[in-house]
């Protein structure tokens, strides 16, 4: 199994650079993604590597090979359409056949290949239908199908899952991950949907403004995020400016503002030696922070924080709390285990103590920015949320 | 798509175009300045054709072309718009059906549906015989060989000219538009005319246009039921270059005067529809909210 | 005692107004079948039944040269202005193209100026240039204004294609003659029949332009018809009308399918 360079791809619209100096080695038979959001880039570098789109510079290699030069009908890749592109005057069998057709492969190899694709998606019993009579999911399977039978040594996806409904695309997702490890050629998959990339890949490469943010394993990406982007993009965190105010050996200590003067003061854990006084950002996930009306033990390498419950969402699963720490606001996920739970649940304005663990403050090393003080930024949320009724505090 | 290939791709149609229709048009020109002759033209310089062009009798038969050709437009639009809103709004099993109905006069020949109407109005037709029958009248009305006779044969010919454009409009409009509008206290007959007619204006332009223009150049429909003394433009022209004696300088400076009526007509139009468009544009809308 | 409501009286005038333009505008045509059937030589009053005047259509030499003539010209006129369409459509898609504007613009001219002046022009010009009235001349003349027809129903339908078929159609290994005639061209092909019936409706139908065009000698139907009509030899007109009326019943049943493509592009 060959493996993907794209060295120095760049390419620009008219003055806009849709993509900027991508360098990246995918290796093969790897389900590699590409996540970011709308305007990112990288559709285009999709189509690059497709070749529906001429790189302004750089270099795509397939192994040895430049592929740059080569039309799409030339390159030994093959692509999932995000509206699937099957060819509605054609039925599902002259569909999946269409490839080999094109190569002039013998007709009765043609019909017997189609039909063993056809049973790996199974869709053989619909092999006459026509596109417009089949569903979203099927149209899927038969763009697989379509994409597979031409045995490419790339197969890129396209948001292939964005046109399905939720259970579907959960469905679907498993699929796809079968037919990787049964057919073991390399994926390319582009998204925007932070839960699919980090489910299905080997790897994701984080994209903005047509650059690579950061790359590597989903779990490294998610719990160490090394921009503000990066950390910001995929799942929720909390993000404060902080400062160093002393280093020690296997921790150092931050204290950050929380208006009026005051300041919180705890530790973390650091992957480089920072600097006394130097200003960063610290990234907190809302999962790894605990939430308590009593008072914890003080341990050694624990965090803790006072604070003012503002907001309580009911998400069946956890609760999401929102609790005001001076003019920050913190967000909190709470699993509904017995373990560590109240008799009676918090309610809002209940005054409640925040305690994490210092090995999950994550050090981020850019300067606070606009970024983080945008408050609408931070209530930025995803789903549909229950609210619970306030109740009253005689309750 | 290669800016050449597009070139090579659209030159057949464009050369075609150019030789058969932009040129001729040169020549017309060039045949306005020229001298008649009996059989054919002689090449020889004059204004008289612009000088007899402009004077009152020509200039009468313009106006009468330009009033029969608005009637014709004024009435298509008050019968056409109410047939085309029925058809729009049925159900859609009928709907097709009800458009055939509208097809089927429309694709049949121009001359027979004028030769049908010769015989229903001529002085012993269909229709004499049956007001006579009925004992509505005493003596036959002659109503062929009159302007009138002219503008029911025209409104009857240029009518799905009208009705198709509307309709076609009328049925991609947003009807939960008209919910929104009787839900904020109009009542139906406030919403039609602030809500659908404003949005179907664009229809009743298209309409417009495919009625009075060629109305504005009828031949065949005052030629076989009209009143030989108020001869309408196509009439002229078409007399000048097929009977003898032939004058054709004349017959092509009328059509130019007619080129430039109609090309006035459209640019006058096309400001109005700009204007319009700006009144209502959707910043003007946010733009007005705040006053 | 409850009165209709508003929207009640408004549909039922609606339906009025309907049911009246529907009688207005079948009456002539209805009149006209009938009397073909008339047994009189004037037409204008009922003498009895007879299927004589179909007979002497049958007969007839000059009608029959006439509608051979006509079918001739249509079938040529539709096929060439449908050729120029699909090409001139083609080359319109690429929206950055230079000449897009300027063409469309050369396009939409003839639609909008009344066709006297279309006949008038290529009189003249044929005039000019010596070529002989005949054939080829009202050929020409019925290409020209069947062109903008096709031109504007093949590229307003290609407006709504999808181009990620073109793409797909490559990325699976297709060449781009392979991608056109495979992929583009049969999906065109909607498009393509209804801008020929559209054209060949059209030149059927043409007087004016004809009129102008033809010489002696070279008769299409309408044109023939009218000539009867003015010169008053009018005893098959009847029934050759109800033929060619039988006709378009014929053409707008035979195209029920392709009908929908035609009505999206008006």
């Amino acid at each position: 199994m060959e493996e993907i360079r794209l060295e120095h791809l760049s390419k620009e619209f008219s003055g806009f650079v849709a993509v900027d100096n991508v360098n990246l080695t995918i290796k093969g038979g790897e389900l590699f993604s590409f996540l970011g959001p709308s305007g990112c880039g990288k559709t285009t570098l999709l189509r690059m590597i497709a070749g529906f789109e001429i790189p302004t510079r750089g270099r795509i290699l397939i192994g040895d090979q430049d592929i740059i030069d080569l039309p799409p009908y030339k390159r030994k890749v093959n692509t999932i359409f995000q509206n699937y592109s099957l060819f509605p005057h054609m039925t599902l069998c002259d569909n999946v056949g269409f490839g080999l057709k094109m190569k002039k492969v013998a007709p009765k190899e043609i019909d017997q290949r189609v039909m063993e694709m056809l049973e790996l998606v199974r869709m053989q019993d619909q092999a006459r239908k026509y596109p417009d009579q089949i569903s979203g999911g099927q149209k899927q399977r038969i763009a697989i199908a379509r994409a597979l039978i031409n045995k490419p040594q790339v197969l890129l996806l396209d948001e292939p899952l964005a046109a399905l409904d939720l259970k579907l695309r959960q469905h679907m997702l498993i699929e796809l991950m079968n037919i990787h490890d049964l057919v073991g050629i390399t994926f390319i998959y582009v998204t925007h949907d932070q839960g699919e990339a980090m489910s299905i890949s080997d790897r994701v490469a984080v994209m903005s403004e047509g650059k690579i943010v950061q790359f590597g394993p989903p779990d490294d990406i998610y719990e160490r995020p090394s921009s503000i982007f990066a950390a910001y993009f995929i799942g929720e965190t909390n993000l404060l400016s902080s400062e160093v105010i002393a280093v020690e050996d296997d921790y150092v200590q931050l204290r950050s503002p929380i208006g009026n003067g005051d300041y919180i003061e705890f530790d973390s854990c650091f992957k480089r030696v920072p600097e006394v006084g130097q200003k960063l950002v610290t990234s907190l996930r809302p999962e790894k922070i605990a939430i308590s009306r009593a008072k914890p033990r003080a341990l050694d390498d624990i965090n803790m924080i006072k604070g003012i419950i503002e907001d309580i969402l009911y998400l069946g699963s956890h609760t999401q709390y929102i609790v005001r720490v001076g003019n920050q606001r913190i967000r909190v996920f709470s699993q509904h285990k017995r373990v560590y739970f109240d008799d009676k649940a918090l309610d809002w304005e209940e005054p409640v103590w925040l305690f994490w663990h210092d090995s999950d403050t994550w050090l981020i090393e850019e300067t606070p920015s606009a970024q983080i003080a945008s408050s609408e930024r931070f209530y930025e949320s995803t789903g549909h949320y229950l609210r619970t009724p306030k109740r009253s505090a005689s309750n | 798509m290669m800016n050449n290939a597009s070139w090579l791709l659209t030159a057949p149609a464009l050369i075609w175009l150019l030789t058969f229709f932009a040129v001729p048009y040169l020549i017309i020109v060039i045949y306005s300045f020229l001298t008649a002759d009996i059989y054919d033209v002689k090449f020889l310089f004059s204004l008289d054709s612009f000088r007899q062009a402009f004077q009152s009798a020509y200039l009468r038969t313009f106006l009468l072309s330009f009033k029969f050709a608005f009637y014709t437009t004024a009435i298509c639009l008050l019968i056409g718009y109410p047939v085309a809103y029925f058809i729009a709004r049925s159900r859609e099993a009928v709907k097709n059906n009800l458009l055939i109905l509208i097809i089927i006069p429309f694709w049949t020949n121009l001359i027979i549906r004028i030769f049908a109407w010769r015989i229903f109005l001529s002085y012993n037709g269909v229709l004499n015989e049956a007001l006579m029958g009925l004992n509505l009248i005493g003596q036959p009305l002659e109503i062929l060989r009159t302007d009138l006779a002219v503008m029911i044969v025209m409104v009857y010919v240029f009518l799905p000219y009208m009705i198709l454009p509307l309709y076609s409009v009328i049925e991609k409009m947003d009807w939960t538009l008209l919910n929104a509008a009787m839900d904020l206290g109009a009542t139906e007959r406030r919403a039609f005319f602030r809500v659908t007619l404003p949005m179907s204006f664009e229809g009743i332009i298209a309409g417009s246009i495919l009625v009075f223009i060629p109305a504005l150049g009828a031949y065949l429909i005052p030629q076989l039921v009209g009143n030989q003394r108020s001869l309408l433009v196509g009439q002229v022209i078409t007399y000048k270059i097929k009977n003898i004696p032939l004058n054709w300088p004349m017959a092509s400076a009328l059509s130019l005067i007619l080129l430039f009526v109609v090309a006035l007509l459209l640019i006058l139009l096309y400001l109005t529809y700009k204007s319009r468009r700006r009144g209502g544009s959707p910043s003007d809308a946010i733009r007005n909210q705040r006053y | 005692m409850n009165l209709p409501s508003p929207a009640r009286i408004y549909k039922s005038l609606n339906l009025t107004i309907f049911t009246l333009v529907m009688v207005f505008l079948y009456i002539p045509i209805l009149i006209l079948i009938i009397f073909s059937f008339n047994d009189a030589k004037i037409i204008t009053s009922w003498q009895g039944f007879t299927l004589r005047y179909y007979r002497l259509l049958w007969e007839n030499a000059a009608i029959k040269a006439a509608f051979r003539n006509t079918l001739l010209i249509a079938g040529l006129a539709t096929l060439i202005s449908t050729v120029l369409g699909i090409l001139a459509a083609l080359g319109l898609e690429n929206k950055r193209f230079s000449g897009r504007k300027g063409i469309l613009a050369l396009i939409y001219t003839p639609l909008v100026i009344p066709d006297i002046l279309m006949g008038v022009s290529l009189a003249l010009m044929f005039n000019f240039t010596r070529v002989q009235t005949g054939m080829f001349t009202v050929l020409i003349a019925h290409v020209t204004f069947c062109l903008s027809y096709t031109v504007i129903v093949i590229q307003s339908r290609l407006e709504g294609f999808d181009r990620s078929l073109v793409e797909a159609a490559m990325d699976l290994g297709a060449k781009p003659s392979q991608v056109f005639w495979r992929v583009k061209f049969p999906l065109m092909m909607p498009g393509i029949i209804a801008a020929a019936l559209l054209a060949f409706t059209l030149s059927i139908d043409d007087f004016i332009i004809t009129f102008f065009t033809s010489g002696r000698g070279f008769d299409t139907l309408p044109v023939y018809v009218e000539g009867t009509i003015r010169r008053g030899t009018i005893t098959t007109i009847n029934s050759l009308s109800t033929v060619m009326i039988a006709f378009t019943l014929f053409l707008v049943a035979a195209t029920k399918r392709i009908r929908k493509n035609l009505f999206g592009s008006f």
